[in-house]
């Protein structure tokens, strides 16, 4: 780690002054991308500005038909909230698959998505389920938001606030877990609501994405059948030493059906 | 386990002294030690498979406030540093000797503390920097300037024994640095010749890393005025590594004192001196001030030593009744960059029969060289490898030959009759009863029931498979160990012996020796291991050598203290010592019922100047052996797996292990040494793999979130079974118990998985057998089968 200077802010208008100052500086949320990346040096930054001190930026409550949650609302809380188990069960599920319980008590939403790890979970939920990042400066759809490998449409200076959910009808996620790190070697997160179908696709490719074709078959017939015959390309895909780009191919197809299956279980 | 221990003698599952001090947080490890003033040292390291160093530039890193020193091998050559005394084969007299086939002499090549010349993997040391802070010398390691010139690197095991392959060694006429036979060829040939049936097999074992739970850490000093270092680090015993630094510092080895206290896991990785070891103690001379360094979690990934990484060609005859009429094999090891240690290879080769009647065996054993970092023992040392590559071969042989595999297996495994054994390389097997062993595991496992939860199972939409595997370990090492005991009036017994735990829980078990034979408490007992001013002979921690010689040493000692305590006894008594009794930790002449404590003795033994010589002073004794018996634990193990047609991932859903430790001092301890033996072969098996770049020669799972520990949410409860057949070579009965949960693991899980999906005709999967591997192992079966390629579903019947 190199040297910085740490300053833990208070408000959003406190940590905008912070950032603006002309030397390099880093929002801090939970720190479970950050830090690693800190310790082995492979970035450097004069400053440091941690967001734990603005309590706005925690918690979760409906707005009509939306479901909001703040930032810096822990992956665990989102796992053990009574509110998104009831208004959206697959997010609360996909938070309580994150990592393992230190990664998802120190771990936000904010960070998360800020991040745009190629094989973290949020973003499959964000593109399928059409949500809104709520920055202090606009409001940005998470189809346009992921733009390719840690990268997003966040500029310099923009911290997000808020993301906003669209309740569905019906959704579902299915994750196959890299057996390391246990991020998604591949995920799929499939939703019906009162505008369509939509399956996104997180750990395959160097962003989310959504798979069209499993989308337009499951508009005309939301079942499992309608996935069966559908195979997804693999040229374009991830290929690593954890898998190769015909497996995750194979294995976005297996995911898609079992996000499914689980978006057509009954409530319980 | 729900046994309860009713006392703390042999035998008794006794609840670990140790645990609630390294629980809390009380223990001390090498990261715990600090010194007064100490400085930090970091290591330059190659970013490179394969180069040479032509120039190491560290003006700009000395310059930095802060930074002491910055040493390389130019001023590690120039203060006269020797290359690190590697061992490279066992030298037990129970084992066999690998020469090469030529006769040549054996290549050897000097591995510096730091490269000299060039650098021969990714994360070898080059250069320390030494520093006020770890982050000022992490500073100054950044601006160490180095010219490279990148040679090609060669890190996959078949590649680099080709003639044409990089050369890591210059002066090697290849990177093949040993080719040797074993076993006799021309009877194997003529067994081969009217064989009936002959399967073979090809593997490549993957290469895993030991991953101890505390990363390597040292920290020495170095006194001037009697110009004695001491260095505070971690390994298998502290007189072994004493002696190594010695010899690298090119100094007596009275001049070194080594100590450790508390060590968070060695599985034989962590057994042997270390380069870093030396560049501290060095560096601490040379800077004049304590020098510290701790190994970060990636750094352990690179540097660490490895394990592992054989290459096997190996083929099996049979006649019709499915008797083994003789083996023969090619089994090619990976030593790395380094010539360190080819004893897994000879360990391997030399079993590699198993407890199998085999009239017959002839293996060509090479090790050769390449850009990886060197690899070296690691928990049983060759014998899972082989372990492995033959109950492959038997369950093929069943498969293709059309025998059972139990009936098989029992046909030619050895009677209890026949041993003593000479194994067709010449090992000596002495005792067991390994039919006993194999039932008790198909009862434990409940073979007889698989077939029910085979179907079960495929009305689950799962493929369902089991497996069995026999084996047998050699525990040979160092032979030598001492032990030293003192009473102490003030009620405490003292044992100093030369083998340190690495957290196998000696603290607990060899008390319960002390409180056997001598009657103390288990709380009043101090085992003392780690520190060379105090113990002068021990050969650490390896080859289920621990308690196997300690147990030895410690009931000689332990008679001869009961000898003079009864001497001395028979004083205080006013009787003669023929008619003291020792009993429970008193001394007493049976018709008085008059008694004195062994703690009263001892006081006694000080504070009469007037006893015979041998009996005045403090009430001590010594016992130090040279052991020359091997031992062969033996068990059996069957797993259960279950596999997920669609996706290919297994799960591993019932687990029995029977391992046979002739004497079992404490059960629960043993238990615990086979659960975590199971874990690390099973880890092996389906999860880790030590992957390099074949091109680049960089290592791509160099951490833990691509590096895969085997975790507790993975396992089942294991059923696992102490098996008690007094060993006939060790005067206890006892025999190791540490490497056998690991030994036949890797077997029996790749059996369990082949099993499951053989109905398919999937003939073999490799480890480590990731879901992918197995998913397409059933596509390709399916697609032999009937020309297309979709996954198939277990048939529901
Ligand atoms: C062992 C391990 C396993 C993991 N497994 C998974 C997994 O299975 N699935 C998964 O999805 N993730 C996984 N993660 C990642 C984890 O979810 C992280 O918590 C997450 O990616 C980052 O969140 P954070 O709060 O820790 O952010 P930090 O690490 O603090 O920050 C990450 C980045 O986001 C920026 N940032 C943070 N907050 C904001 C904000 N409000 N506005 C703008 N920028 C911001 C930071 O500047 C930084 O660039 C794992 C991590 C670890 C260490």
């Amino acid at each position: 780690m190199y040297d910085f200077e740490y300053r833990r802010v208070g408000s959003i208008a406190e940590a905008q002054a912070a950032l603006a100052g002309g030397s390099s500086s880093k929002l801090l949320a939970g720190g479970m991308s950050l830090l690693p990346v800190l310790k082995q040096r492979l970035a450097r930054y004069d400053g440091i500005v941690d967001l734990g001190g603005i309590a706005t930026l925690r918690g979760i409550h409906r707005d009509n038909a939306d479901l909001v949650i703040g930032a810096m609302t822990t992956h665990a809380t989102v796992a053990a909230s009574a509110l998104v188990a009831q208004s959206i069960p697959a997010l609360a599920a996909l938070a309580a698959g994150i990592g393992d319980p230190q990664v998802r008590n120190r771990g936000t939403l904010g960070g998360s998505v800020a991040n745009a790890d190629p094989a973290a979970d949020y973003p499959a939920a964000l593109l399928a389920l059409d949500a809104r990042i709520v920055t202090q400066r606009r409001v940005i759809a998470a189809e346009v938001f992921f733009r390719g490998l840690f990268e997003t449409a966040l500029e310099p200076g923009e911290i997000i606030q808020a993301v906003h959910f669209t309740l569905p009808q019906r959704a579902g996620y299915a994750k196959l877990r890299q057996s390391a790190s246990r991020f998604a070697l591949v995920g799929v997160f499939v939703t019906r609501t009162h505008a369509g179908v939509r399956v996104a696709v997180t750990g395959a490719r160097d962003s989310v994405f959504r798979w069209r074709e499993a989308e337009a078959a499951l508009a005309a017939d939301f079942r499992p059948a309608a996935l069966a015959r559908l195979a997804l390309p693999s040229s374009g895909l991830n290929a690593d030493i954890h898998a190769s780009a015909e497996y995750r191919a194979h294995c976005v197809q297996i995911m898609a059906q079992r996000a499914l299956a689980a978006a057509l279980e009954p409530p319980s | 386990m729900d046994e309860i221990a009713t006392d703390s003698r042999i035998g008794q599952p006794v609840r670990r002294k140790e645990d609630e001090r390294l629980l809390t947080g009380k223990g001390c490890f090498s990261d715990d030690v600090n010194l007064p003033e100490q400085a930090y040292a970091v290591f330059v390291r190659s970013p490179h498979a394969h180069a040479r160093i032509r120039s190491i530039d560290a003006r700009a890193a000395r310059a930095i406030a802060g930074v002491l020193a910055v040493l390389t091998g130019e001023e590690l050559l120039a203060d006269g540093l020797k290359p690190l005394p590697h061992v490279p084969f066992s030298m037990h007299p129970a084992e066999i000797r690998l020469a090469n086939r030529d006769g040549t002499p054996l290549f050897s090549a000097p591995h510096y503390p730091l490269a000299c010349d060039k650098v021969r993997f990714v994360g070898e040391a080059l250069a320390v920097v030494v520093a006020a802070s770890v982050a000022i010398a992490k500073d100054g390691a950044e601006q160490v300037a180095v010219d490279y010139e990148v040679l090609p690197a060669v890190v996959d095991t078949l590649a680099a024994a080709e003639p044409d392959a990089p050369r890591i060694w210059e002066h090697a006429t290849s990177n093949v640095c040993l080719d040797a036979d074993a076993g006799d060829r021309a009877a194997t040939e003529a067994a081969f010749a009217r064989a009936v049936h002959v399967v073979r097999f090809s593997t490549q074992v993957n290469r895993v890393t030991g991953v101890t739970m505390e990363p390597r850490a040292a920290v020495a000093q170095y006194d001037a005025a009697r110009q004695r270092y001491t260095l505070y680090a971690g390994s298998g015993g502290a007189v072994r590594l004493k002696d190594d630094l010695a010899t690298v510092l090119d100094i007596p080895a009275a001049q070194v004192r080594a100590v450790m206290r508390d060590i968070g896991g060695n599985f034989g990785t962590r057994g042997m001196i270390y380069p870093e070891f030396c560049v501290v103690a060095w560096a601490a001379r040379r800077v004049g001030r304590p020098v510290k360094w701790t190994c970060e979690r990636q750094e352990a990934f690179l540097a660490d030593y490895q394990a592992r990484d054989l290459a096997v060609q190996a083929e099996l005859a049979l006649d019709a009744q499915g008797n083994f009429l003789a083996l023969r094999s090619s089994n090619v090891g990976n030593a790395g960059a380094h010539p360190t240690n080819f004893s897994p290879l000879q360990k391997g080769v030399e079993i590699m029969s198993s407890i199998y009647r085999m009239p017959c065996a002839f293996v060509r054993a090479r090790a050769v060289l390449s850009n990886t970092s060197p690899t070296r023992p690691y928990r049983s040392a060759g014998r899972p490898e082989v372990m492995y590559v033959l109950e492959r071969l038997i369950d093929l042989a069943a498969r293709e030959c059309d025998f059972d595999r139990i009936a098989l297996r029992e046909r030619n495994l050895l009677r209890q009759a026949e041993l003593p054994y000479t194994n067709p390389f010449g090992m000596v097997y002495d005792s067991g009863d390994y039919h006993g062993a194999m039932a008790k595991a198909l009862e434990l496992g409940d073979w007889a029931g698989f077939p029910a939860r085979r179907e079960q199972a495929r009305r689950r939409g799962k493929y369902r498979g089991i497996g069995v595997a026999n084996y047998v370990d050699t525990a040979s090492g160092v032979p030598r160990e001492r032990a030293e005991i003192s009473v102490h009036p003030q009620g405490r017994v003292s044992v100093v012996v030369g083998t340190v735990s690495n957290g196998q829980g000696h603290e607990t078990s060899f008390a319960q020796l002390v409180n056997e034979w001598l009657g103390v408490a288990l709380e009043r007992v101090d085992i003392i291991a780690g520190d060379t001013d105090i113990v002068k002979v021990g050969g650490g921690t390896h080859s289920g050598r621990g308690m196997r010689l300690i147990s030895i040493v410690v009931l000689n000692a332990s008679r001869q203290i009961i000898d003079k305590g009864k001497r001395i006894a028979a004083r205080l008594l006013e009787s003669d010592p023929s008619r003291v009794r020792f009993d429970a930790g008193r001394f007493e002449v049976a018709e008085g019922g008059r008694a004195v404590t062994l703690f009263e003795v001892a006081a006694a033994a000080e504070r009469l100047g007037d006893l015979p010589e041998d009996l005045r002073g403090p009430l001590t004794a010594f016992s130090d052996e040279t052991v020359k018996e091997a031992s062969f634990p033996y068990g059996a193990h069957v797993c259960e797996v279950e596999i997920d047609p669609e996706l290919g991932a297994v799960e591993i859903v019932r687990y029995a292990a029977v391992d046979d430790a002739g004497r079992a001092v404490n059960p629960m301890i043993i238990h615990g040494q086979t659960h975590g033996g199971i874990v690390q072969g099973v880890g092996q098996a389906l999860y880790e793999n030590c992957y390099y770049d074949p091109r680049s020669g960089q290592l791509l799972a160099g951490s833990f979130m691509d590096y895969t520990m085997p975790r507790a949410d993975h396992f089942p409860p294991f059923d696992t079974h102490i098996s008690e057949v007094p060993s006939t070579t060790h005067p206890l009965g006892m025999r190791p118990a540490g490497e056998g949960g690991t030994t036949p693991a890797l077997a029996v899980v790749i059996n369990a998985i082949v099993d499951a999906l053989a109905e398919l005709g999937v003939r073999h999967v490799e480890m480590p057998a990731t879901p992918e591997r197995i998913w397409r192992a059933m596509r390709a079966a399916a697609g032999t089968a009937s020309g297309n390629s979709s996954t198939p579903m277990p048939q529901a019947q």
